[in-house]
């Protein structure tokens, strides 16, 4: 809300610099987020947060002020006051039939109107709180409200048939045409100013463009009234419109200033000239908003705020908020005024205490009492090993979007969650895979001619499940295209491909703990048919990885990149994790090595050979290593050549090439038993 | 044959002094000591010689041999030394050349913030818990004392997945979810990412990350909720931050108070907190007459913004690799 210092002063005596008055109202809980000068007038412009309606007048930010330097407030107490209905009853007649949600409907009548420009002093005003003159009736409306915080509304008396308003919900199908000149179609819930027939105005929000005051206007009926903020703002936001008297009745306005407002602005019609009012007010408030009386402890508003003030002081503090403060037996009774809906519970009065009293003036003080343990949450406990097994592999680690739009690289076995009002398709669904988004990154990097791009996350990604519930779980996943180690001045290496991702999958399931994997070949259409693999453990699948599949990669634009992507489910991961560090002594006795070349089918995976020489060597095998693939012309076509270094090693005794020599005819057989030979 | 001694020593030394490598020094030490050099073959004559001169001889021969034998390994280490100092200045490399680059791998710069954050609150006896991205309304708003169609959820505009099941825009949903389980006294602390349905600029981004903490125990006031947030801003920022609180208003604590903290000459807004609102702690069981509690919550992408005056939101979802190499570790 823009507020002139100039219109301010009308009110309260404040000396202070506009600089210093921002700061001390910024510190009271009216943040002034600007002073701008207009026409070279200081123009504060407040934030209210949406508790404080209240705040959203001129007064109702002078009243925060003269509390704040102790000064007294000049509150505008308007002369043409009128609380009996006088001649108003023989003009207007007022029926409300919803009255949950019009508690307050006030009337009053002016006659002999002359429709003109408002006097300079009010045009200038207006335009720096940053409403537009239009005329002398309509200014003076917007003046009031923007005064006092009640939005009024002006109805040219004459096209309101019998002076007939009926306050009610709009029936289905009822239409109206607003000021903007927009034609709107209503709903049940909204609720209306009508007339004997149909509606005339949306209720709070905006006047309807049959009954707008014109030139041609002679007779006007001036509207006050008080609305349900729940019911304005949702006619408000189903409307897409916004206006300022719909952000100050969602905001909770005065019922108790109903009439007074009416009543100012009459008198500054007849002021103005703009017209003569009709004595008297029509005002239907069945059922009248009561003071209510709310207590304050001393003991609790000092244990709250950690201050140690006396009772006096509270009192003092509070009176200065134009709140009616009484301290009888030890006990603060503070009647709460019809304009601070806010302050409901003894919470609330030892806040305006703290905030009035300055809350620089807290102590900083430690909790003391119970000793509490703090520590990191389960889930983060799975992920930081995760992390850090990614970054000892040499990978970045990347936080992508949650939010995006449907893609050939989603899962395709996971149904995605859908976001109901997304502003874009950018924004419609959950992921239900890191592997999307992290392809995002790769080509947002490569675009930017990064050419070594090893990325990883673990975060969380989403599905509806089959019983329509979502699940959210949390995914480790990679993306990586470059060379096996960054390319130097001096030095080449190759691209890296299936085998380096298999080797930082490794190192995730070393680190998780999780000691035999099976890879299988995958059929998944973001993958390379023939370079990719799922990973079980046990019966259970953990993840997936390999190369992404070429098509994908077109769509992409980076036909000519090899990328390589993994992801892995983090709670199944963990929940299979085997091993248990316990202290195993290193050897004592030496081992055996041999090297043993095979011929093997090509179509033979390494995987059933390291097993089946594994079985036939026994305990006494260490370890088995391949260290050469060979095809080519000294071996049969369709054959490759697997040369491994085996360890023989007992922990008890130093073994004798005889006994190595029979382990190693053993695994020989075996071999043949599967289709491999050695190699002559 | 003294003489013939003298002369063959002056004559070997003469040859250890003019070898000129290690390779031609040995060749050297072989010619006059080795096997058949001629020291030891004028040593192998000596049973020829009549008896009475043999001891003296023999002494004056071991004399001989012991001061070549010294000689020599004397030239040898100088000349070892040359020979590696020549080496040395032959392998000698550019090395104002380029490094041979390392694959060095980073955490992200909200990664490492989450870290310092989770340590400092563990610190300060707080414990994390896990809660749901895609939250229920109920624990986003409702149980946060957030009343139906509040203009205090304008600042909260949500992504809807149905009518009742939401992203969360706040790490506050999870309080409700631990009084729902816990007895006082606690003290919680959450962190994780948020969403608000919100256009996105330098300052604003419809995904970022937030930390809340919450405690409940007796006797909690304004006091201790600014005693905790300053030592938690200065274990982030440094020994000499001032913690400073304004009045706000947020549906779940009362009094609610936007915090900032005086750090390198100006205040800095960090986030909101306050009191928990005894409607909330009411409504869990908790009762508020011997129950205080307060929270406070900041975003996680404000903390590096300001440590390297980063100005611009978008850049930790964007994972630029050139960001990412500077301010990862």
């Amino acid at each position: 809300m823009r507020v002139p210092i100039e219109w301010l002063k009308e009110y309260v005596d404040v000396q202070a610099s506009p600089e210093e008055l921002a700061h001390r109202l910024t510190m009271a809980g009216l943040e002034v987020e600007a002073i701008e000068h207009d026409e070279g007038e200081p123009v504060l412009n407040v934030k209210v947060t949406p508790n404080r309606g209240d705040c959203l007048s001129m007064v109702g930010v002078a009243r925060e002020v003269a509390a704040l330097y102790g000064l007294p407030l000049r509150h505008p107490m308007p002369s043409a006051r009128s609380d009996e209905p006088g001649d108003a009853a023989q003009y207007a007649h007022i029926q409300i039939i919803d009255e949950d949600l019009c508690p307050r409907y006030a009337a009053r009548v002016v006659r002999n109107v002359r429709i003109a420009p408002s006097p300079e002093w009010m045009q200038k005003r207006l335009t720096l709180a940053g409403m537009r003159p239009i005329n002398n009736v309509v200014d003076v409306t917007n003046y009031v409200m923007l005064e006092l915080g009640q939005p009024l509304h002006a109805f040219d008396l004459d096209l309101l048939p019998g002076g007939q308003i009926v306050v009610r919900r709009a029936k289905s199908g009822e239409r109206i045409v607003t000021l903007d000149g927009i034609e709107r179609e209503l709903q049940p819930e909204m609720l209306m100013i009508c007339d004997a027939t149909h509606p005339v105005a949306v209720a709070g929000v905006m006047g309807g463009g049959e009954t707008e005051v014109t030139p041609n206007t002679r007779r006007v009926l001036l509207e006050s009234a008080h609305f349900n903020p729940t019911s304005i703002r949702r006619t408000s936001q189903r409307l897409q419109l916004s206006t300022e008297a719909s952000y100050r009745f969602e905001r909770v306005v005065d019922p108790g200033g109903v009439v007074s407002a009416l009543d100012r602005a009459c008198e500054l019609l007849q002021q103005i000239g703009a017209g003569e009012p009709v004595s008297g007010v029509v005002d239907v408030y069945p059922r009248p908003a009561q003071e209510r009386t709310v207590t304050l402890r001393p003991e609790r508003c000092n244990l709250l705020l950690g201050l140690n003030l006396d009772a006096q002081t509270m009192v003092d503090c509070l009176r200065r908020l134009q709140l009616k403060a009484e301290l009888r037996d030890g006990v603060i009774h503070v009647t709460v005024p019809t304009f601070r809906p806010d302050l409901n519970i003894e919470e609330d009065l030892a806040e305006e205490v703290g905030r009035v009293y300055g809350y620089e003036n807290i102590p900083e003080r430690l909790p003391f009492g119970h000793t509490h343990r703090g520590g990191d949450s389960p889930d983060t406990r799975l992920i930081r090993p995760l992390q850090e097994a990614f970054v000892r592999a040499g990978l970045i680690e990347v936080h992508t979007h949650t939010l995006r739009a449907p893609g050939p690289l989603d899962d395709p076995a996971r149904t995605p969650v859908r976001v109901r009002n997304a502003a874009s398709e950018e924004l419609s669904t959950l992921r239900n895979s890191l592997i999307p988004s992290l392809m995002d990154v790769v080509v947002h990097n490569l675009a930017r001619r990064q050419t070594e791009i090893f990325l990883f996350e673990v975060g969380r990604v989403f599905r509806v499940l089959p019983d329509g519930d979502y699940e959210e779980t949390l995914k480790a996943g990679f993306a990586i295209t470059g060379s096996v180690f960054p390319p130097g001045w001096d030095a080449r290496y190759p691209a890296a491909d299936f085998f380096t991702a298999k080797g930082i999958v490794q190192t995730l399931l070393e680190t998780v703990g999780v000691d035999e994997a099976l890879y299988v070949p995958a059929s998944d259409p973001r993958f390379h048919p023939g370079r990719s693999a799922r990973v079980l453990v046990g019966e259970r699948e953990v993840g997936i990885f390999g190369e992404l599949h070429p098509d994908i990669l077109e769509k992409l634009d980076i036909a000519r990149r090899t990328v390589l992507a993994g992801e892995f489910d983090v709670y199944t991961l963990w929940s299979l994790a085997t091993r248990r560090v316990r202290y195993v002594p290193l050897p004592r006795y030496p081992a055996v090595l041999r090297d043993l070349a095979v011929v093997a089918p090509e179509d033979l995976p390494y995987q059933q050979v390291e097993q089946t020489v594994r079985q036939a060597g026994g305990d006494l095998l260490e370890s088995v290593r391949l260290f050469d693939v060979y095809r080519g012309e000294r071996i049969p076509e369709g054959t490759r050549s697997l040369a491994l270094s085996l360890t023989f090693r007992s922990r008890e005794r130093t073994l004798t090439d005889d006994e190595v020599d029979q382990i190693v005819g053993r695994i020989v057989q075996a071999l043949e038993g599967i289709g491999a030979k050695l190699r002559a | 044959m003294e003489e013939r001694v003298h002369a063959l020593l002056e004559e070997a030394i003469q040859a250890i002094q003019s070898a000129d490598s290690t390779a031609q020094l040995e060749e050297v030490e072989t010619r006059y000591l080795g096997r058949k050099g001629r020291v030891t073959e004028l040593l192998r004559s000596l049973p020829t010689l009549p008896p009475e001169q043999r001891p003296r001889f023999g002494q004056l021969l071991n004399t001989v041999k012991a001061q070549l034998q010294e000689q020599v390994e004397q030239r040898r280490a100088e000349l070892q030394r040359r020979e590696r100092e020549e080496r040395l200045r032959a392998e000698r490399v550019d090395i104002t050349l380029p490094a041979r680059p390392l694959r060095v791998g980073l955490k992200h710069p909200l990664t490492q913030t989450m870290e310092r954050v989770r340590a400092a609150l563990i610190g300060l006896g707080f414990e994390f818990v896990d809660s749901p991205e895609l939250d229920d309304y109920r624990y986003n708003f409702g149980a946060l004392n957030y009343p139906d169609d509040h203009p205090a959820m304008d600042e909260q505009m949500s992504f809807y997945i149905s009518d009742t099941r939401l992203l969360r825009t706040q790490t506050t949903s999870v309080q409700g979810r631990v009084m729902e389980k816990r007895k006082p006294p606690f003290r919680i602390a959450v962190i994780g990412r948020c969403f608000r349905n919100e256009t996105v600029d330098a300052t604003h981004h419809h995904t970022f990350h937030q930390v809340d903490a919450f405690m409940v125990d007796r006797g909690i006031s304004m006091a201790d909720l600014k005693g905790v947030l300053a030592a938690f801003a200065r274990q982030m920022f440094g020994e000499d931050v001032q913690v400073r609180f304004r009045p706000d208003f947020f549906p779940f604590v009362e009094p609610g108070v936007d915090y900032a903290i005086y750090w390198q000459g100006g205040w800095l807004e960090l986030g909101g907190a306050g009191l928990i609102h005894p409607n909330i702690l009411r409504a869990h069981g908790i009762d508020p007459q011997k129950w205080t509690g307060f929270a406070f919550g900041l975003g996680i992408e404000r903390i590096p913004m300001i440590q390297y005056q980063i100005d611009d939101l978008r850049l930790f979802l964007e994972n630029d690799l050139r960001f990412l190499q500077r301010y990862g570790a």
